[in-house]
């Protein structure tokens, strides 16, 4: 009689599952256990799709067009000021598509794995934050393997800065799906609609006019030549912090 | 053009095993229905999982998570229920493969109708 798959193997596979389905999924996968290895492949055939199906689940297409586009014109900006040079370079504007499309894929990752009805003050910022990490982490692995299509420093500095400014006051005015309970004895639909609201308060709206407000004004600034570039770098700094820091503030 | 409310064939499947199924339908009773429904082509528990996921985002089939039992290493089952409006796209789903099986028998005669339909009773003992 097969007593069960080892603690290591349902370890990994517990790592791999999304949290929201972990429960089920391990359970079941333990019920079949039958060798080490039908619990591989059973694993192997099941997990990719329960992450896809997750995905499909927690990710709302208009706000990944959204968020697709920003995260573009951020890094497109800050080529803009930082190195105008870059934009008329071969395959330039798609090396800037390279951390933009990176960042975009953590935040899907990160939204697919979120713990269902867990409430954290970092929640609209860890998005991005992995997201840009992992970025971050592609073009460290490209300075060594392909360094051509490497983005200039700065660029992607600004980049950066300006994606975790954008991205997260996407994510204050369309908040992630998973804020749904799931689990509950309801149509997870019913869950999904309720949990995408689209800035019904007014005090949402301000603050998205404020921040757009911000970001407009910052990047008028910078097109003029009269404000220093060190002055603009001060500047963006500073709003990713304090944007950091509000909502921080605002959710603990 | 599919709608909202209509079935693909493995959801036909999905959707009859947690009818049958009652009140044990969850993802690896599920699996092995659909399995025994389907054959003889496979399916898999991957599948199983995203089709459930759809079934739930639809409105048919409504879940929760019961208690743990201990020969699933301590962990619960996600049972699964059928709603009235997954019932309501079942009947519509099994009625038209009720025209479709008339049809054919009205152009293919009625012993060739007889024949399969004494090859699926085998099969089904």
């Amino acid at each position: 009689m097969p007593s069960g798959p080892s603690k290591s193997a349902e370890t990994i596979v517990g790592i791999l599952t999304p949290p929201a389905c972990r429960e089920e999924v391990l359970g079941d996968l333990h019920e079949r256990y039958r060798s080490p290895l039908q619990y591989g492949l059973d694993a192997l055939g099941a997990v990719p799709l329960v992450i896809l199906s997750r995905i499909r689940r927690t990710a709302d297409p208009q706000v990944l067009v959204m968020q697709a586009f920003a995260l573009y014109l951020s890094f497109l900006t800050a080529a803009r000021f930082q190195d105008a040079s870059l934009l008329q370079a071969q395959w330039g504007l798609l090396r800037l598509a390279i951390p933009a499309g990176i960042t975009l894929f953590g935040l899907v990752l990160e939204d697919a794995y979120a713990v269902p009805g867990r409430r954290s003050p970092l929640r609209l910022v860890r998005g991005p934050i992995i997201g840009l990490g992992l970025a971050l982490l592609s073009q460290g692995m490209l300075r060594s393997r392909n360094p051509q299509i490497l983005l200039p420093g700065w660029v992607l500095f600004y980049g950066c800065a300006m994606s975790l400014l954008l991205s997260s006051a996407i994510r204050l005015l369309f908040p992630p799906i998973t804020h749904g309970l799931l689990g509950v004895n309801a149509p997870a639909f019913w869950l999904k609609r309720g949990g995408s609201g689209i800035g019904e308060t007014a005090q949402t709206c301000i603050q998205a006019i404020i921040i757009a407000a911000i970001v407009a004004r910052a990047m008028m600034a910078a097109m003029s030549s009269g404000i220093s570039p060190v002055t603009v770098r001060v500047a963006v700094i500073a709003l990713v912090f304090g944007l950091v820091a509000y909502q921080l503030g605002k959710r603990t | 053009m599919a709608t909202s409310d209509s079935l693909g064939q493995f959801e036909q499947l999905v959707l009859t095993a947690i009818l049958t199924l009652r009140d044990d339908a969850y993802g690896v009773t599920i699996h092995s229905k659909v399995e025994e429904l389907a054959r003889p082509k496979p399916a898999s528990l991957g599948a199983v999982y995203v089709t459930l996921d759809r079934l739930e985002d639809k409105g048919f089939v409504t879940s929760w998570l019961s208690d743990p039992t201990a020969e699933r290493g301590g962990r619960a089952k996600r049972c699964y229920r059928l709603e009235a409006l997954g019932e309501r796209v079942l009947q519509e789903s099994a009625l038209t493969a009720r025209r479709i099986w008339d049809s054919i028998a009205e152009v293919w005669g009625k012993d060739w109708a007889r024949e399969w339909g004494k090859r699926w009773g085998k099969e089904a003992s």
